[in-house]
């Protein structure tokens, strides 16, 4: 699976999955699934120490959210030892259902880091540069510079490091890397003015885009739709609202942003070939995300919701559950098709 | 065709004229070259012709410019890109992208071509300009050559009609130059091409111009045939120097067109001071079967050599040979085998630190070393370093040797190439090291300007201090070497006297020598000397 | 002028929303079934910034007028990406980094727009590079767009007073990277709050009122990062004490360069 449009598919489908549960079951499943796909990728890219670093970074978030939860909140019954209460904010009980509390939520940082990690894995900088949406053409460009100067930079600035040391540089104050920081900086903007000569005599010119004040007033729009939908959400409003609002304000967002985008009268060269694979992934998800949400809507899946307060229990566990979690190794099957 | 008439123009903040009521006219089809001192207004007439003069450097215009059929100054760059395509000096600096097939396409999504006819018009130039074993690398993977052949790509992907080069063959080797040129002069006969290029290395060029615009100093120009502009100009290549001291017309434009009856002289065997190998007793540097390997790779084998007093050694070869890693190891930058002396005392035992007392390194960049804001700081700087100090009148008799005196509190970035060179240079030598270490220094530089450095050079041999020197530029290089190394794939080829590396091996003849084979001249001065 | 007041009506746009976003866990107290609802903290507060973001970039983009001004922030967007890598090579003491002195001189020197450019893309860039894209990201960038953003106010406090090439100039520019060495941590931590299910009713209490709710906020902050945010504070004023004057002095020259006024042209 290689495009940027069926990763993100199955970013977003195992992003919802993860932040609608708190069933430690479910997203320790999916935790493992994405260890194994994330070491899968990686091994591909020659990086072996991809699962050792990670499951480090892991039980180091669970350990400081569980540590975290357990300080600050002190309800539960299963009390594990008392701190005196006259102790400020973390005076009080130490309780068992807070420590679990707090290593569910280190499980779920830790699944959404490593959802973002295997991104990063398996798209490259290309594809994900071109993912910045058309309106905003002038900054794609520029991280496209910025992105293409880097390397030439490291190079220019460790040669500079050289030939100013030889000249007797002894490198201990931060007065001393002035002498390397300045050439660095006046070089490459030289050359910024060289290449932007270039680009203009290849015909690229930034252009000024009409009716910039409307599509702000757009954006701006449906950002606070958005926003007041969510705290109404919060306070508990009636759906039909909420659902008007979001979407209203997702819609207003989108289409000034295609608006704006249509105005950039330039094409682009490249263009991401779908395979099998990608197809696949992408239906796969789809459905899958359909199918979840209409299930969690009509209220078929009351395992997703665990809280281990007031008394610790073992969470439940359903079939469909189970499924939905193990199904985000999806895209490992589709890579041994690669 | 190119059409100009009574064309001016002023840079913002300039009070004189770059030039001054120019009329000219091209005619499609021909090879112009733009020829001129450093500074004479090459580079501004040709960003006249796609309209970057004026719309990105600003400045007061005036007069008429018309190709074929477009007019820039009205119309500006961004509509001139499918008429004129312009190819700058430094490939490295002009690459958007950083895949090669991107970078060619980059013009083409600019104009809003339709995708399926981009993918069809970045085909074809691929194949036309035989990139397909490059073309999904990354643009800073490929070598010299290669980068250059990108960015001309990407400037003829429009299908222009006239190609603009602004000294393309400057930061690259012999080689890639040779390549380029024969390269660009396939692609102007086929794709039918009208081609201006500015170019220091008159030589390389003079065999395929149809004509030549040459800029003189004080804004008049004069543009026709070679063999009625050569006469007038003042800086030509040897070759041409010599066809004019010996009265050779019409002005041979390469070797082969040297009349062989001219080339029919006694040879006098002239006597060049440094001819015997004089391996002194005390030599200032000496190496002794030098070993560099990096990651299991030996990148020097056994090199060895001297360096004596008050001499210029000259190290050439071909590009990846290890020229700069015998620099670095010289240095005691990178770890080496065998051993190395410095007027006797042993530099592996030696610490950067007491090493840079006694040499100095010239980068092959020199603008890497300016940071301050007066020629006068950066002195200081290197002296502070040092540990040393000197008096203020000292300080200004060593600038004279320069030539930079009167500018010791200008700002060292708003001076011409040469001058910075000469201001870095000076910056590492306040401290009076024997023995200078140059790096490429002739890269893009003009007659003028080179026959400046050799001065300075000669200037040094006579204080008794000591030049070791890598360089592509045969013909600077039989000016002033005492001494000669060859390196090619890490091991010493050649070492010996100049007369003999640069008569002898055929990829480092200077035009003297190919003219003049065996008679041991290397230089046009030898020649008139004799005859 | 009215330029000037559409920018200002912006910022504060997206300065109220974003906050609103990011104190969010401490204003809004939780209704029933804190399950369902506190989950939806942590990404709706990532969305709600990165819809921010839409909207001060989209503005702030009408600012790169040519390709110059373009170019010239691309490579100084690849020279901070630079710094940042030098960050994880050079080892200075957790927290110290060197990418804030390039932001807030470049907003201090460039004018709001194109500090809060530099700042977002910087961060931007060298998440693609270093391979950090993540659900942090948009609080990295909208922050550091802050600092950039906000370095332009410095500048005109100093242009009112007429402080510039006085020593007081550098102590404030010091001062200022000092305190967003502190400020950057702060949000930072604020955005990273819920994800510690701070909104969910048990790092929280659900009856507990806002000023509880910073209490327990600084606490959890002198407790996690107070040494991250100092040792990057004081890295930052080192830099700046130290570099500021050089690089200030470089981007007054290439300014006139990069100028885009300068189009006059007469035919005659």
């Amino acid at each position: 699976m290689k495009t940027a449009v069926a990763w993100m598919l199955w970013l977003i489908t195992c992003m919802v999955f993860i932040l609608s549960t708190r069933n430690p079951i479910y997203i320790m499943v999916v935790l493992l699934n994405l260890l194994i796909l994330g070491n899968h990728l990686a091994k591909k890219k020659r990086n072996n120490e991809w699962l050792k670093h990670n499951t480090f970074f892991l039980l180091t978030m669970i350990g400081l959210s569980t540590i975290i939860n357990s300080l600050f909140a002190h309800s539960g019954r299963n009390i594990l030892f008392t701190l005196p209460k006259g102790w400020p904010l973390i005076g009080g009980n130490i309780t068992l259902e807070s420590l679990v509390y707090g290593a569910i939520n280190g499980l779920v940082i830790s699944a959404l880091y490593l959802l973002f990690n295997i991104l990063n894995l398996s798209l490259q900088i290309k594809q994900l540069t071109r993912l910045i949406p058309r309106a905003f053409h002038p900054i794609a460009m520029m991280v496209t510079i910025a992105l293409t100067f880097f390397p030439s930079i490291q190079q220019r600035a460790q040669e500079i490091k050289e030939a100013q040391i030889i000249r007797g540089n002894p490198m201990k104050k931060m007065q001393d890397w002035i002498p390397i920081l300045i050439p660095l900086l006046v070089t490459s903007l030289e050359n910024a003015i060289q290449l932007s000569e270039s680009m203009t005599a290849r015909g690229y010119h930034v252009q000024v885009n009409k009716n910039t004040n409307l599509s702000l007033v757009g954006l701006v729009f449906g950002a606070f739709s958005i926003f007041s939908a969510w705290i109404l959400q919060l306070y508990n409003y009636p759906e039909g609202i909420l659902f008007v609002l979001y979407i209203l304000g997702g819609l207003i967002i989108l289409l000034t942003l295609l608006h704006s985008g249509k105005q950039r009268t330039s094409t682009q060269y490249y263009k991401e070939q779908w395979g099998f694979s990608d197809l696949t992934g992408a239906v796969f998800m789809s459905v899958y995300l359909l199918a979840y949400i209409s299930l969690l809507s009509y209220n078929k899946l009351p395992s997703l919701f665990y809280s281990p307060y007031p008394n610790l229990s073992f969470p439940p566990l359903q079939l469909l559950g189970l499924l939905f979690s193990v199904l985000s190794i999806f895209p490992l099957f589709l890579s041994f098709n690669d | 065709m190119i059409k100009i008439s009574s064309l001016s123009f002023t840079y913002p903040q300039s009070t004189t004229a770059v030039f001054n009521d120019l009329n000219l006219e091209i005619q499609p089809g021909t090879m112009t070259l733009l020829a001129g001192a450093s500074g004479s207004g090459k580079s501004t007439f040709l960003r006249c012709l796609n309209g970057l003069v004026p719309h990105f450097s600003g400045g007061i215009i005036s007069g008429k410019i018309n190709v074929f059929g477009s007019e820039p100054i009205k119309e500006g760059p961004e509509h001139m890109a499918s008429r004129v395509g312009f190819v700058f000096q430094d490939p490295e600096s002009q690459f958007v992208f950083d895949i090669v097939e991107d970078e060619i396409a980059f013009p083409l999504e600019n104009m809003a071509v339709p995708r399926r006819e981009m993918h069809q018009r970045v085909d074809e130039i691929i194949h036309e300009m035989q990139l397909t074993n490059i073309f999904r690398k990354n643009t800073r993977d490929i070598s010299g050559g290669e980068k250059q052949k990108v960015v001309i790509a990407s400037a003829l992907v429009c299908q222009p009609q006239v190609l603009i080069l602004d000294e393309p063959t400057s930061q690259l080797d012999p080689v890639a130059a040779n390549e380029i040129i024969k390269y660009i002069v396939k692609l102007k006969s086929q794709l039918n091409l009208t081609v201006l290029i500015a170019e220091h290395r008159l030589e390389r060029l003079l065999p395929y111009i149809d004509n030549i615009l040459y800029l003189t100093q004080d804004q008049k120009m004069v543009y026709g045939h070679p063999q009625k502009v050569l006469p007038i100009m003042d800086q030509v290549p040897p070759i041409i120097d010599i066809a004019k001291g010996l009265d050779v017309f019409p002005l041979p434009l390469s070797a082969e067109d040297f009349p062989d009856e001219k080339k029919r002289f006694q040879p006098v065997e002239k006597e060049h001071p440094h001819d015997e190998n004089k391996d002194s007793l005390d030599p200032f540097l000496d190496v002794n079967n030098l070993s560099v390997n990096l990651s299991d790779q030996k990148i020097l084998h056994n090199i060895s050599m001297q360096v004596n007093k008050g001499e210029i050694l000259i190290i050439m070869g071909p590009n990846g040979a290890g020229k700069t890693t015998l620099l670095r190891a010289l240095m005691g930058l990178i770890p080496s085998n065998g051993s190395r002396h410095f007027m006797g005392d042993d530099m592996t035992k030696m610490t950067l630190t007491q090493i840079i007392q006694h040499i100095a390194y010239l980068p092959q960049n020199p603008n890497d070393l300016l940071f301050a804001d007066t020629i006068l700081d950066e002195l200081k700087t290197t002296l502070k370093n040092h540990n040393k100090s000197l008096s203020p009148e000292t300080i200004s008799a060593f600038l004279k040797h320069f030539g930079l005196a009167d500018f010791q509190h200008r700002y060292p970035r708003e001076l011409s190439g040469g001058e910075r060179q000469r201001t870095a240079i000076a910056a590492i030598t306040v401290h009076n090291p024997k023995i200078i270490f140059l790096d490429e220094p002739t890269r893009g530089m003009d007659y003028k300007a080179k026959e400046t450095l050799s001065d300075l050079f000669h200037e040094w041999c006579r204080q008794d201090k000591s030049v070791l020197l890598v360089t592509h530029d045969v013909e600077f290089a039989a000016n002033i070497a005492d001494r000669v190394a060859i390196i090619e794939h890490g091991k010493v080829k050649f070492y010996g006297s100049p007369k003999r590396a640069f008569q002898c091996y055929p990829a480092y003849q200077s035009q003297t020598a190919k003219l003049f084979p065996n008679t041991g001249w290397i230089i046009p001065e030898d020649i008139v000397l004799t005859t | 002028m009215k330029r000037r007041i559409k920018r200002i009506l912006i910022d504060l746009i997206v300065l109220a929303l974003g906050f609103l976003g990011l104190l969010s866990p401490f204003i809004f107290p939780q209704a029933n079934s804190a399950a369902t609802q506190g989950a939806t903290f942590p990404i709706m507060i990532s969305l709600i910034i990165v819809l921010c973001l839409f909207i001060v970039l989209f503005e702030a983009q009408t600012s790169l007028i040519d390709n110059k001004i373009m170019a010239f922030l691309g490579v100084l967007i690849a020279i901070n990406a630079g710094l940042r890598f030098l960050e994880n090579a050079i080892p200075g003491p957790a927290g110290f980094s060197p990418v804030f002195f390039l932001i807030i001189l470049t907003g201090y020197f460039f004018g709001s727009r194109l500090g809060f450019l530099m700042g977002a893309m910087t961060l931007f860039v060298s998440a693609l590079i270093t391979g950090g894209v993540g659900p942090w990201l948009p609080g990295q960038m909208i922050t550091a767009g802050w600092v950039g953003q906000s370095a332009a106010l410095l500048k005109a406090t100093v242009d009112i007073f007429k402080w510039e090439g006085r020593p007081i100039e550098l102590i404030l520019l010091s001062g200022f990277g000092a305190f967003w060495g502190f400020l950057f941590g702060a949000i930072m931590n604020l955005w990273f709050w819920p994800f510690l299910g701070a909104g969910q009713g048990q790092g929280f209490l659900q009856s507990a009122g806002f000023s509880q709710n910073v209490q327990r906020y600084t606490a959890y902050y002198l407790a996690t990062s107070l040494i991250w945010d100092a040792s990057r504070a004081v890295g930052n004023v080192i830099i700046l004490a130290a570099l500021s004057r050089p690089v200030l002095k470089i981007l007054s020259r290439f300014k006139l360069r990069f100028s885009f006024q300068h189009r006059e042209q007469s035919t005659t």
